[in-house]
C-alpha cells in the first residue's frame, strides 16, 4: 500500500507541473483528476499503442495503463515521454475514424508501422518494454522467478530440473 | 591497518584501476612487500549493496560515461568488471599466441604472435586458476551443472563434440578461500550477492590491504601520467571525489582501466616529449582494438529449461578452439552457456509486435549461449579522442572505431549454423542469434605487447616500450584476442608482471 501511496504523490508533483505549462492536453485531464493510476478512458489509443507493441492476450489493460502511467510520471524520463505521448496519440487518432482503438488489429499495426521510425515511438517503445518485462504480473505469467537470493537462490528451487532431455552420446 | 601514504611519497607503485588486472598486480606486488598505492575511479560496494537487479546495478556499477561508437560493457567500481563478468575462464590455446605463424597473412589484418610463448604464461595460469578458484583445476569440483548447461551438452554430443566441460568457471562449486560455493542464485551480472564469484572486491583488495603495503584510493579518477626529463613517469594527478586534484608520486606506474580508459588516460598524458600520448611514440596506441567475435543465440526447446535457475553461465564448448581453415576462417570459437531475463529476451528478439511477444511467452523453454571467438587486429579498429566533445569532467571523449573483419563475419556465421545444428539436434526450433558488433564487454588490443615498437606499444612484461617504469596491466596488451574469455589471461599475465617489476625493484632497475 505505500507504493501507491508514494506513486500517487509523485504523480500528483508531476501532474501540477504539467498542467501549469500545458493546460488543455488529454493527459493532462488525466492527471488532473488526481488518478494514482492512469486512467485508460482518457489515453485509450496509447493502452492500445502499447498492447500492439507487446500483445499479450492473458494480460489485462490495467497493466498496460499502469506501465504508462509509469513513464509518464517517472522523474529522469517523465517529460519526453509526455511530449511522446501526444505526438503518437495525435498521429494514431488522425485515422479516417478518428479514433485508433476499435480499429481492426492488422490497422493498427499498420498505423503503427507508419510513425515507428518516429523518435517519439521509440520513446514510447522503450518505455513500455523496460517497465513491462519488469512488472510482477508479466513474470508470473512467463513463468519468470525473478530475485532469488531472499529465497536462497535456485540450488534447492529448481536449478538443473529438466525431465524431458533425449539421451544422447 | 590499510596503510595510508604520502601524496609526495614516490617510493610506491601507483597501480590505476582495481578490477582483474589492477587489483590482481597490486595484491601481488604488496604480497611481496612492495608498497602500492591503488587509485579507483569507482566507489567501494559491499555484498550489501549488491542486489538482484540488473538496472539498480547497472547505476551503482556501471560506467556509463559519454562515448562515441559502439557500445561498450564498462565498470566503475571497486572490482572494475570482475564484478559484472560471467566468471568463464578457459585459457587461450598455444596456437592461439603464434596467430600470425599459424594463420598467415590475412588480408587487412595487422596480425603477430605475442612476444611469449605458451610455455612462459602456462604457469601463470597455474597460478591465476588457484587464485580465482577454477572449477576443475587445483581438486576443485565441477560447477553445478544448470538445465542449460544440460541442453547445450546433449545436443553437443548429438553433432559429435567431445570438448564439452562443466568446469572452467571462476565460481565456487564448494567454498573456498573464505568464500561460499554457489546457491545458483542467478543475477552473475549483477555482482555475485554472496562472494561465491571471483571479484578483486572481496579477494585481492582486502588481501592486499591486511599486507599492510596497500593503500586503495576510491572514487580517484585518474586524469593524467606526469612524467620528468629524462622519460621516467613520476606521478599520477587524480580527481578526487569532491573533484579536488592531487597528484600521487610514484616510482612505477601501471595502467589498468580496461582498454578504453586506459587508451584515454595514456593519450590524456600527452607532452611536449610524448607529444602524442605516453606510449604512442610509433602511433600504436589506441590501434588494433579488437572484442571478440561474438552472438548471443537462443532456441525454444521442446520442453522447459528454465534457464534463469541458476548461474548465467555452467560450462562450455571447446571443440572450435582450434585452426581448422576447411571452416572458413582463420582461428576458433568457444560456445558457453548463457541464459537472460524477460526483458533482455524481448531486448535482443528486437523489434515489437507479436513475434517478439510470443518469443519472450516461451521463456520457460528457452535455452541459450554466447559464443566468443577470436577477433583478428586491424589497425583502423582504433580507440581515439573527439577533437572538442568532452564529457562531465571536461575530459576528451573516447571515439571507439571498429568494423568486423570477412573473417569474423564468417566465423559467427559458422557458430550460428552449428549452435542450430546443435540444438535441432535434440529437438529445439526457432533459433534466434544476434549478428554482427555486439556489446563489447570483451575489450582487448591497443597497447598490445609486441617485440618492436613499430607494432606495439608494450614489451613482453607489459612495459611500454620507450617508458621504464611506466606500465599497462589490463587486456590493452593482448597481441591478439584468442578465443577465450579475457579475465584469466589477465589476472595471469598480471601475476607474471609482478614477479617482473618485483625483480626489477630488487635489482634496482626500478
Amino acid at each position: 500500500m505505500n507504493e501507491t501511496v508514494t506513486t500517487r504523490r509523485r504523480f500528483l508533483v508531476a501532474a501540477i507541473g504539467l498542467c501549469g505549462s500545458t493546460a488543455g492536453l488529454p493527459v493532462c485531464r488525466a492527471w488532473a483528476q488526481g488518478n494514482a493510476r492512469l486512467d485508460a478512458a482518457e489515453l485509450p489509443s496509447i493502452v492500445e499503442m502499447a498492447r500492439r507493441l507487446y500483445p499479450h492476450v492473458w494480460l489485462p489493460d490495467e497493466v498496460y495503463a499502469e506501465v504508462l502511467n509509469d513513464a509518464l510520471t517517472s522523474v529522469a524520463a517523465g517529460q519526453a515521454a509526455r511530449a511522446a505521448v501526444t505526438a503518437a496519440e495525435a498521429a494514431l487518432d488522425a485515422g479516417e475514424s478518428g479514433r485508433f482503438v476499435g480499429l481492426d488489429t492488422a490497422v493498427q499495426v499498420e498505423a503503427l508501422r507508419a510513425i515507428e521510425a518516429e523518435p517519439y515511438f521509440a520513446t514510447i517503445q522503450m518505455a513500455v518494454r523496460d517497465r513491462l518485462y519488469n512488472h510482477p504480473t508479466v513474470w508470473e505469467m512467463l513463468g519468470y522467478e525473478g530475485p532469488s537470493f531472499e529465497r536462497g537462490g535456485y540450488l534447492n528451487r529448481g536449478a538443473g530440473d529438466i525431465d524431458w532431455l533425449p539421451e544422447t552420446d | 591497518m590499510p596503510r595510508q601514504y604520502e601524496l609526495a611519497d614516490a617510493s610506491v607503485v601507483v597501480v590505476i584501476g582495481s578490477g582483474a588486472g589492477g587489483g590482481t598486480l597490486a595484491n601481488e606486488l604488496a604480497q611481496k612487500g612492495l608498497d602500492v598505492v591503488c587509485v579507483e575511479a569507482g566507489a567501494r560496494l559491499t555484498l550489501a549493496d549488491v542486489e538482484n537487479d540488473p538496472a539498480v546495478m547497472d547505476e551503482r556499477m556501471g560506467w556509463n560515461d559519454p562515448r562515441i561508437g559502439p557500445p561498450v560493457w564498462l565498470c566503475k567500481t571497486v572490482g572494475g568488471t570482475t564484478m559484472r563478468w560471467s566468471a568463464i575462464t578457459p585459457r587461450i590455446r598455444p596456437h592461439e599466441l603464434r596467430p600470425r605463424t599459424t594463420y598467415g597473412l590475412l588480408d587487412g589484418t595487422s596480425l603477430i604472435d605475442w612476444p611469449i610463448a605458451f610455455e612462459e604464461i602456462e604457469p601463470y595460469y597455474v597460478r591465476a586458476e588457484n587464485k580465482m578458484g577454477v572449477t576443475g583445476t587445483h581438486g576443485i569440483p565441477p560447477s553445478f551443472e544448470t538445465s542449460n548447461y544440460k541442453v547445450l551438452a546433449a545436443g553437443g554430443r548429438a553433432i559429435g563434440y567431445t570438448e564439452i566441460t562443466s568446469t572452467r568457471t571462476a565460481i565456487n562449486s564448494v567454498a573456498r578461500d573464505g568464500r561460499p560455493a554457489c546457491l545458483q542464485i542467478g543475477f552473475c551480472h549483477e555482482g555475485c550477492k554472496i562472494g561465491a564469484k571471483w571479484s578483486t572486491l572481496y579477494t585481492e583488495i582486502p588481501k592486499a590491504e591486511a599486507t599492510e603495503h596497500f593503500e586503495l584510493r576510491t572514487e580517484a579518477l585518474a586524469l593524467r601520467i606526469n612524467h620528468d626529463a629524462a622519460g621516467r613517469v613520476t606521478g599520477v594527478v587524480y580527481a578526487d571525489a569532491n573533484g579536488v586534484m592531487h597528484e600521487q608520486r610514484a616510482r612505477a606506474v601501471a595502467v589498468a582501466g580496461n582498454v578504453v580508459e586506459t587508451t584515454r588516460l595514456l593519450l590524456n598524458s600527452e607532452s611536449a616529449r610524448f607529444p602524442n600520448g605516453l606510449g604512442n611514440s610509433t602511433g600504436q596506441l589506441g590501434r588494433n582494438y579488437m572484442r571478440h567475435v561474438t552472438s548471443l543465440i537462443s532456441a525454444v526447446m521442446p520442453g522447459d529449461v528454465n534457464y534463469h535457475k541458476g548461474t548465467r553461465q555452467s560450462g562450455i564448448i571447446l571443440d572450435e578452439q582450434y585452426h581448422r581453415p576447411g571452416r572458413g576462417f582463420a582461428g576458433g570459437y568457444i560456445i558457453e552457456t548463457a541464459s537472460d531475463y524477460p526483458l533482455g529476451v524481448v531486448s535482443v528478439t528486437g523489434g515489437w509486435g507479436q513475434p517478439v511477444a510470443e518469443r519472450v511467452e516461451k521463456f520457460t523453454r528457452l535455452a541459450g549461449v554466447f559464443i566468443t571467438g577470436e577477433d583478428p587486429p586491424q589497425p583502423d579498429n582504433r580507440i581515439t579522442l573527439h577533437a572538442t566533445e568532452r564529457d562531465a569532467y571536461g575530459l576528451a571523449v573516447p571515439v571507439i572505431e571498429y568494423a568486423m573483419h570477412p573473417n569474423s563475419l564468417a566465423m559467427q556465421e559458422h557458430a550460428i549454423r552449428q549452435t542450430t545444428e546443435l540444438y535441432e539436434s535434440i529437438g529445439g526450433r526457432d533459433v534466434i542469434a544476434s549478428r554482427g558488433i555486439g556489446l563489447a564487454c570483451h575489450n582487448m588490443g591497443v597497447a598490445r605487447m609486441s617485440r618492436s615498437p613499430d607494432d606495439g606499444v608494450t614489451n613482453a612484461f607489459g612495459q611500454v616500450h620507450d617508458i621504464a617504469n611506466l606500465f599497462v596491466s589490463d587486456g590493452s596488451v593482448f597481441s591478439s584476442s584468442g578465443a577465450a574469455n579475457p579475465t584469466l589471461t589477465i589476472v595471469a599475465l598480471a601475476i607474471r608482471q609482478a614477479d617482473h617489476i618485483a625483480g626489477r625493484i630488487e635489482r634496482r632497475e626500478l
